[in-house]
């Protein structure tokens, strides 16, 4: 079976492909380092080891947050490609596009704030991006946005280009999704789940992007035109929509990795089934709706959209986490797991997203939110799956093509204690964040009480440890995709 | 076809015609002008093929006509534009000659030149115009033309939200349980790799 296949010729790399592969990891895992910077300082800020300025800090945050969005959905996109091309025609321009808009954005958002002093955070809400009370010039909001709307084009260019692949093997998205066997039916055993995967993440986020391309427009409409009023409450929707759907798929196109990899290093096959169809179709329409979980606290929202929020927020991520983190565990349980840097780094990413979704639905039941949703809580549950689901996701591949350059996984000593390191630093900073909510500690402030201050400290002091981390596994990545193959070695990269 | 295509600008530029179909907003936006780039559409076929090759040349995948169809209705989706071609005949001449001609016209030239991503982007552009001038003419507090009540520029609003409604679900439809030809624009891909 061809999963099985430890480096498939299949996921061979040309010389063109090879090249925007590197640039975007390489770019990631800086960028990574770089803004973990940025929230080191911060957290050193809150916990009075670092004096920041409050105007400076808040643009320290909307750096923070629009350059870790962006860079996981940077990364995590190149986890979709890498898998998904082996099974449909996908197009090396659309990828690279996707890149460079990618850049120009970043661009944009980086001059944005460092030369224009934008420091309206990244779900910036009406009518911040153009009423600073001068802190920041509109032109400076203006650009922000332009930095999205190009973010967003680049990654609806590759999602056409993938739809398009889709579409001429499968018929059309419904029939890569699998809902032709929903309800019965002999499932194709070899029906990818990196295509299902990605088909979700295809019609989900192209509709976030959409709602981005509407009520970004728009703002700068209200820029040029002033007298022109959005609805707030509208215009929240809207960019939460956007906002929310674009972190979410950075979930589910990391989580490819997963069903892509885990069974190799297990060497036991990890099949498709009727639960994992039903677990995507169903998570294709509730992560669309699930946003308004992020506005319980909107009462002047309809009661009835609150509480779908609630009920959908239960219910979005949850058929997918369960078949996966269940798939995950039956299929490694006494399979004589290989385990090297790519199958650590895949175990803890499922660790990462089981322990982080929890705090994430209890902050989506009402009752629970009307207390915890302006305090620490909420960056807790964030950060615990992104930086120990989402980015091990996407490093776990990151170490399988250095590994396929040698036709050996990587494992040497230091990664074997960089990972450790990783872990102790990720559970303490995200665990601070998570005590600092129980305690009620307000979230985007830039000055905290003294009596808030342990947590900061703590939480400063995890987030060191993740730094020295990252910056380690940024220079092995780094040098070890850009070393390239070995000759005579390369199972598939030889190109 | 050509004879045909004069015919129905000559009928719509008659003064009855035009007087019913500038009497609102909505009327000049969501039929006028439709009505006026399906005649470009219409004429397409009677543009020879050698017209036709030399055209295809400047207009690789379909990038140009489309570029160029996009760029004038951004024009004609203007107030100020709509307002002009109603009190000035020098406007409403250039509207009658641009329309078919820079928008139907390439539209159904470079349709099928284009491949799956550049269609994808003119549809969602289109559908996401929608709902941005939709939202623009419903809640505008004031009158954008001179020619037009603000009533009727919040019914246009609301027609707007519809169309783009209609045509993201129509869309959504087709992606997820319709049938694709890729045939018709092969040689769009084949040019790509």
């Amino acid at each position: 079976m061809a999963a099985l296949t430890m480096y498939p010729e299949s996921e061979r790399l040309s010389a063109g492909e090879r090249a925007a592969f590197n640039l975007y990891m390489i770019s990631a895992v800086i960028l990574f380092v770089l803004m973990m910077l940025l929230g080191v300082i911060m957290r050193m800020a809150q916990g009075t080891w670092l004096e920041v300025p409050p105007d400076l800090f808040y643009q320290f945050l909307s750096m923070h947050g629009a350059g870790m969005v962006g860079t996981m959905g940077m990364v995590t996109t190149a986890v979709m490609w890498f898998f998904l091309r082996k099974y449909v025609n996908l197009h090396l321009w659309a990828f690279v596009a996707n890149y460079v808009l990618f850049l120009l954005g970043a661009l944009c958002i980086i001059g944005a704030i460092f030369l224009g002093r934008y420091a309206g955070l990244w779900t910036f809400l009406y009518p911040l991006p153009t009423h600073s009370m001068g802190m920041w010039p509109n032109a400076s909001g203006a650009w922000f946005m332009i930095g999205y709307l190009l973010i967003g084009v680049g990654m609806l260019l590759f999602y056409l280009d993938a739809a398009a692949g889709l579409i001429r093997k499968y018929g059309n998205l419904g029939r890569s999704l699998g809902v032709q066997w929903l309800f019965g039916g002999t499932i194709d055993p070899e029906h990818p789940k990196a295509v299902v995967a990605s088909t979700m993440v295809i019609i989900a986020n192209s509709l976030g992007i959409l709602a981005g391309a509407v009520v970004l427009v728009m703002y700068l409409v209200g820029i040029a035109y002033p007298e022109f009023k959005l609805d707030p409450l509208v215009a929240k929707n809207l960019t939460y929509w956007f906002g929310h759907m674009y972190i979410n798929a950075t979930i589910y196109m990391g989580v490819i990795a997963v069903y892509e990899l885990l069974a190799r290093y297990s060497g036991r096959p990890y099949a498709i089934s009727r639960p994992f169809l039903w677990s995507w179709a169903a998570s294709t329409i509730f992560v669309i709706i699930v946003f308004p979980h992020h506005l319980l606290m909107d009462y002047a929202q309809p009661r009835w959209v609150s509480i779908t929020g609630q009920i959908i927020s239960y219910s979005a991520g949850f058929p997918v986490f369960l078949v996966t983190v269940w798939g995950a565990l039956a299929n490694i349980h006494r399979s004589g797991m290989r385990w090297t840097m790519p199958s650590r780094l895949l175990i803890l990413s499922m660790f990462g997203w089981a322990a982080g979704i929890l705090p994430a639905i209890l902050d989506g039941t009402i009752s629970i939110n009307r207390v915890m949703h302006n305090t620490q809580w909420v960056p807790g549950h964030f950060h615990f799956y992104l930086l120990l689901g989402v980015l091990p996701m996407a490093l776990a591949l990151m170490y399988h093509v250095m590994g396929s350059y040698r036709n050996q996984a990587p494992n040497s000593g230091a990664d074997r204690l960089g990972l450790p390191l990783y872990l102790l630093g990720g559970l303490v900073f995200t665990l601070a964040f998570l005590a600092a909510g129980h305690l009620s500690v307000a979230r985007r402030m830039s000055s905290h009480l003294p009596e808030w201050v342990f947590t900061d400290q703590m939480g400063a002091a995890g987030a060191i440890l993740v730094l020295l981390a990252m910056i380690y596994f940024a220079a092995r990545i780094s040098i070890g995709l850009l070393r390239g193959p070995v000759s005579g070695h390369a199972a598939h990269a030889a190109a | 076809m050509i004879a045909g295509s004069v015919a129905a600008s000559l009928v719509l530029a008659s003064p009855p015609a035009r007087g019913w179909l500038e009497s609102s907003m909505s009327a000049q936006m969501l039929l006028q002008l439709p009505l006026l780039a399906a005649i470009g559409v219409c004429s397409a076929s009677a543009i020879p093929a050698a017209v036709r090759g030399a055209l295809a040349r400047w207009d690789r995948w379909g990038i140009s006509g489309l570029l160029l169809a996009s760029m004038t209705s951004l024009v004609w989706m203007l107030p100020r534009a709509l307002d002009a071609a109603v009190d000035d005949v020098g406007v409403a001449a250039a509207k009658y000659a641009t329309v078919p001609l820079l928008i139907g016209l390439p539209l159904a030239l470079s349709w099928g030149r284009a491949g799956f991503v550049l269609r994808g982007v003119f549809l969602a552009e289109t559908i996401a115009t929608c709902f941005r001038l939709g939202w623009l003419y419903r809640v505008s507090p004031e009158r954008l033309c001179s020619n037009y009540l603000l009533d009727d520029q919040q019914r246009l609003g609301d027609w707007l939200m519809v169309i783009g409604a209609a045509l993201f679900l129509a869309l959504m439809g087709k992606l997820l349980l319709g049938r694709f030809d890729f045939r018709t624009d092969a040689q769009a891909q084949e040019g790509r790799h």
